[in-house]
């Protein structure tokens, strides 16, 4: 039979591609990242206050450092029991966790993590979704994930619960707006909502969003981690105060969700702020053609492009877990804010900073111009 | 909210009405882990009691032997013959305890607002002191060192040296600590203008100890009223200005250093000699004199069977223990048993006031409000 | 009398820096990231070369590593075996009437040659609060706090209530506390 007779066969490759690149990018968060970075959290926080930590589970008396221990907890977190709270509304628990970790995860569509290569005649783009608008879907999507805490917290019957709710709805919607506004900066340089433009223009070092919009940098990590809800901004789930906030009622597979949700988050928290502040997949001071003709003189063009690719994935990736490790740092170097600090900050302190940062941008852009 | 909740530690409950976050009337519940600590002492011997006063503040046991000895010395009128070297290891449990008791207090605190690194540094210094107390004594919170008219043992061999090593790690951890926290914003803001209270109000209370420092009341009973060798070292009180958690942090952090000192002049002063007082009705001779002392084993039968015979009388002795003020009120009817035992906690005039001290404050504000008084329910509760 | 009361350093509101949020973030970064980069490496190192005590963490590793037990150290009370393979307590009672939570129960009975001896010597160990009080009543030097504290945990408190023979420790196992005891505790010290 001849293949090009299947209806559609001229989209075969596109659709492959397209199966592979989700395929990856949902091993890479929920197989990968979101198990090790529960014992990254562990073993990095345990490291920085002396300590040892996760190291116990070994198979055959080999600990690897104790990386076993995320099979461990996956197992755990499967086994125990699904608990619902008497007088709570069992839809919306049980839908809660879902809506918290699937907008996590959408939101990675629209991230690129590698350039553009021609392999075999088929042209690859490294991102799953190249949207016009790929930040404006980012922010849409995040906003979507409050409802899946506050629907948790209403639905749990509980005091701690709800006030972790009316918390968490409260700090999202207040730092969304920060948020969207700290980023307006970046967009003004680069000239593009566009994701994968402002990643091609970072090529050139000194492009580096961290560079150009430093001010815009800080103000929008404080933001992503208002977001993510980690300390120091972790309010709706402060442990001393609300013991887990939206959560407390949670556990099982449910609760791993939730877990995952945040570990999601942080991982595209971390890959947003590569893509629009730490050069993307760029190497520093090594452009994509220069490199592509150095590998295509030695092993050809194709096996050239795949290495390519690959190099820039494990750039891409490398930038991401660096980012990851600064973010554990800060979560586990400081001390929480209170409700009302935290408003004040995100109204009276970052907002008016951003607005002053959109102004500063703009009135250098038009001298510069 | 508690009894078992994360911010309750020490099992106490509080009766929360909210307006949202606000706190607008907080009443405390106490009494979860009361056991009887009094009743137990009246019906052991007297020397029974001190493993059960080891109990009360878990983090600072020794300062409760202490006080409880110095209470029951009150009684035979024997506080002011105590031989030198007991007195001045006496005061170096005691401003070790202090040391752990702070340690604890204000890495708890920095725990309960997230700061859980800055927690386990002070976590590894109050092992490192934990270890001190444990090769002065054999046990590292159960202490049950101090006897009336002595201690059970001399301190150990190479002690000052081991001092001094883990006073320079003790010294690297608190530079980390205060790195981490006392200037940080966010810490800043939690814990100022916080649960401020004034002088009056603090007396009025009866608050002593840090709390009542903090609040600008210049009083320590180390001070005000020196017992055992306070008198002859040299250290001084931190006292603050508002009373908000803000100052009691920054007075621990001093006392800290203060307590470091005092051990440190205490370990060059201390003479050599006796540690026991030279009467066998209060403290037993050596074992080997019991063994060959005919007179001496006698004795040492007569007290153990029947209990230490201590005067007829009531008395209170007012020691400075880390969170205010130990005493132990005694009465004696002439027997082997105390025939009342009553310990004043500094913990429940602090516990008393947190509903004055929060309301119209955030829910969040109970968290550090209620670390800084350092309410432990062992003492609290008795 | 030396020293007096002194106000503590606190200014009345923030300073600029202090304002700033991020120099002190910074700082408190520093110290651990300062914290965790060499407990990193030597936490590899360590396990790359098997040299568990290289590492620079606090942590001991228990039950592989075990902690270093001061002398004065209170574990499990023990009854010492002398030379002879018998106990050296008379059953003269005091660690029975000294014990604060009563754990111990003794029934004496007489030898041959008319020495005293404990027939029975009970200690319930879940009672038992490790206070050592047993062991400063004896004239004998015959119940004495040994290092031992592993193991003493059951599931079931009847197995806790050990008899003279579980109790019975040879004497050179003991040799470090009874050279404590003579030598710093309730001995030499006194008058």
């Amino acid at each position: 039979m001849d293949i090009t007779l299947i209806p559609g066969y001229q989209y075969m490759p596109e659709l492959v591609e397209m199966m592979l690149k989700i395929v990856f990018i949902f091993t890479m968060n929920v197989g990968v990242f979101a198990p090790l970075l529960g014992y990254v959290e562990r073993k990095q926080s345990a490291l920085m206050q002396d300590r040892i930590g996760a190291n116990r589970a070994a198979i055959l008396g080999f600990t690897i450092f104790g990386l076993w221990h995320t099979m461990t907890d996956a197992i755990k977190l499967i086994a125990k029991e699904d608990f619902i709270p008497e007088g709570a509304d069992k839809p919306l628990h049980f839908l809660a966790p879902f809506v918290a970790v699937v907008p996590a995860l959408i939101a990675f569509a629209v991230i690129p993590f590698g350039g553009t290569y021609y392999l075999w005649g088929h042209e690859a783009h490294l991102i799953i979704a190249d949207l016009d608008v790929g930040i404006l879907f980012i922010f849409a999507v995040a906003g979507i994930g409050t409802y899946g805490a506050v629907i948790a917290a209403w639905a749990s019957n509980n005091n701690w619960s709800l006030l972790g709710g009316v918390r968490t709805a409260a700090q999202m919607v207040s730092y969304e707006v920060a948020m969207g506004l700290t980023i307006v900066g970046v967009l003004m340089v680069y000239e593009s909502l566009k994701l994968t433009e402002i990643a091609l223009i970072q090529e050139d070092f000194f492009m580096w969003g961290i560079f150009l919009q430093p001010v815009g940098f800080l103000l929008f990590l404080a933001c992503a981690l208002a977001e993510n809800k980690r300390v120091p901004f972790d309010i709706p789930e402060a442990e001393s105060e609300l013991i887990a906030g939206y959560f407390t009622e949670y556990s099982g597979l449910k609760f791993a969700m939730f877990w995952m949700a945040e570990f999601v988050e942080i991982v595209t928290i971390s890959a947003i702020l590569t893509v629009l502040f730490f050069g993307a997949w760029h190497i520093p001071f090594v452009t994509h053609d220069g490199l592509l003709s150095l590998l295509t003189s030695v092993v050809g063009a194709d096996i050239g492009n795949l290495l390519l690719m690959f190099i820039h994935l494990a750039v891409f990736w490398g930038k991401v877990c660096f980012l990851i490790v600064f973010l554990m740092l800060i979560r586990w170097s400081l001390p929480r804010f209170r409700y009302d600090q935290i408003m004040k900050l995100g109204w009276k302190i970052i907002l008016p900073l951003a607005l002053v940062n959109i102004l500063a941008t703009g009135v250098i852009l038009l001298v510069v111009k | 909210m508690g009894p078992s909740h994360p911010a309750t530690h020490g099992t106490v409950r509080f009766l929360l009405r909210l307006e949202g976050e606000r706190i607008i009337n907080m009443e405390t519940e106490i009494g979860y882990l009361h056991r009887a600590f009094e009743k137990h002492c009246e019906n052991g011997k007297w020397t029974q009691a001190f493993p059960y006063t080891d109990r009360l503040n878990y983090n600072s046991a020794m300062q409760n032997n202490v006080a409880f000895a110095l209470g029951v010395e009150k009684l035979f009128g024997v506080v002011d013959k105590l031989p030198e070297r007991c007195r001045y290891i006496r005061v170096i449990v005691c401003e070790l305890s202090r040391l752990c008791d702070h340690y604890t207090n204000l890495g708890a605190a920095a725990l309960e607002l997230g700061a859980l690194t800055a927690f386990l540094y002070f976590v590894e210094a109050r092992e490192l002191t934990w270890d001190l107390m444990e090769s002065i004594c054999g046990a590292r919170l159960t202490s049950n060192y101090i006897r009336i008219g002595g201690v059970t043992a001399d301190l150990p061999e190479n002690f000052k040296e081991h001092v001094k090593e883990v006073f320079d790690r003790n010294r690297e951890f608190y530079d980390d600590f205060d790195k981490l926290l006392t200037h940080n914003r966010i810490f800043l803001d939690r814990m100022r203008e916080v649960g401020t209270i004034s002088a009056e109000d603090a007396i009025a209370f009866g608050f002593t100890g840090p709390c009542l420092r903090a609040a600008g009341v210049e009083y320590d009973v180390r001070k005000a009223n020196p017992y055992l060798v306070y008198d002859e070292l040299d250290f001084d009180v931190p006292v603050g200005f508002t009373g908000d958690n803000f100052d009691i942090y920054l007075i621990r952090m001093e006392e800290v250093k203060q307590s470091i000192r005092i051990i440190e002049q205490a370990l060059e002063k201390i003479p050599e000699g006796p540690v026991n007082i030279d009467d066998p009705n209060i403290r037993q001779h050596s074992k080997e004199r019991i063994h060959d002392d005919m007179e001496s084993m006698i004795f040492h039968f007569k007290n153990q069977i029947e209990g230490i015979q201590v005067p007829k009388g009531e008395s209170y002795f007012p020691t400075e223990g880390s969170n205010g003020e130990v005493g132990f009120y005694l009465v004696s009817d002439g027997g082997g048993k105390p025939y009342k035992c009553r310990v004043r906690p500094p913990c429940i005039p602090l516990t008393q006031a947190m509903g004055f001290r929060v309301k119209g404050l955030f829910l969040a504000d109970i968290i550090p409000t209620f670390d800084m008084i350092n309410l432990i329910g062992g003492e609290c509760d008795r | 009398m030396a020293g007096g009361y002194y106000k503590i350093k606190r200014g009345e509101s923030l300073t600029f820096w202090e304002r700033l949020y991020l120099p002190e973030i910074f700082r408190g970064l520093s110290v651990t990231t300062r914290h965790f980069i060499p407990n990193w490496i030597s936490t590899i190192i360590a396990y790359i070369t098997r040299t568990p005590e290289k590492r620079k963490i606090m942590t001991i590793y228990y039950p592989e590593e075990l902690p270093e037990i001061p002398d004065s150290y209170r574990g499990k009370p023990v009854l010492v075996r002398a030379g002879n393979g018998a106990t050296k307590c008379v059953a003269c009672g005091l660690c029975e009437v000294a014990c604060p939570p009563k754990c111990i129960s003794i029934v004496g009975g007489n030898r041959s040659d008319g020495t005293r001896y404990p027939e029975t010597y009970t200690l319930d160990g879940s009672r038992c609060i490790f206070c050592g009080l047993c062991e400063e009543a004896c004239p004998v030097e015959a119940i004495v706090m040994s290092h031992r504290y592993q193991d003493l945990c059951e599931h079931d408190r009847s197995k806790m209530i050990y008899s003279k023979e579980d109790l019975l420790v040879p004497e050179k196992d003991l040799q470090s506390r009874l050279d404590f005891i003579r030598r710093r505790a309730y001995g030499k010290c006194n008058y």
